[in-house]
């Protein structure tokens, strides 16, 4: 019950699962009306690639994406705050 | 039996993770108002993100350092993710006013609910200019 790969394979599908919830927020993106519905979008989006990046060092077994994914969550937090200042 | 129990508390963490995520996508995509979806979303996502890094924390922890004796490597891994669960919980909370915040000052009125059908046609013919159909204060 306990193998590497059967956990593994459950972090792939929750990393699927993920990537099309952030496809189907994309949608709202496109489509909502304002400039506000765009800016939600793309961070809500961001939040969910932090946890994707997280997910993508634990399949492939690689430390180094949790340094991608603590720069991302950074990055995503100044481009919000400089959004709603402008 | 240990190792059982730590794998199924895992699944379990990120199952419920990722249902407050696809009900905050979900709250995002169907509510009516710009103040409702960011209710959605600002409170979904901070509370799945959080949940499903600490089942990853327990993963690493339990499963990677206490069974197969790589415990430093364990622990620097987790300190990474217990780092990115700090800041996301400073930070998430922090943008969601900073927009609440700019849109109250734009003018984007609230969302009622005796003017549906008004509320509608403003938002179909809104664009990126004129928001709340052009009653910008």
């Amino acid at each position: 019950m306990t193998g590497i790969i059967q956990m593994q394979d459950i972090f792939l599908s929750v990393a699927v699962i993920i990537v099309i919830a952030s496809f189907v927020s994309l949608y709202r993106g496109i489509e909502g009306p304002g400039i506000f519905n765009r800016i939600i979008a793309v961070n809500v989006i961001g939040t969910k690639t932090i946890v994707l990046l997280v997910l993508i060092g634990f399949i492939y077994e690689r430390p180094d994406f949790f340094d991608i994914a603590l720069v991302y969550a950074i990055l995503n937090f100044i481009m919000t705050i400089a959004a709603t200042r402008y | 039996m240990f190792d059982s129990i730590i794998i199924i508390i895992v699944v379990l963490l990120l199952l419920i993770g990722l249902f407050f995520m696809l009900a905050g996508t979900i709250g995002f995509v169907r509510f009516p108002d710009f103040y409702s979806r960011m209710h959605a979303t600002g409170k979904c996502d901070t509370l799945g993100e959080g949940l499903m890094l600490f089942a990853l924390i327990i993963y690493e922890t339990g499963y990677e350092g206490l069974f197969k004796g790589d415990l430093q490597h364990a622990s620097f891994v987790s300190i990474k993710i217990i780092l990115l669960i700090l800041f996301i919980l400073l930070a998430n909370p922090t943008s969601t006013h900073a927009i609440a915040k700019a849109a109250h000052d734009v003018g984007l009125q609230p969302w009622k609910k005796t003017d549906e059908t008004q509320w509608m046609y403003d938002q179909d013919s809104g664009t990126d200019e004129v928001i709340n159909g052009g009653e910008i204060k």
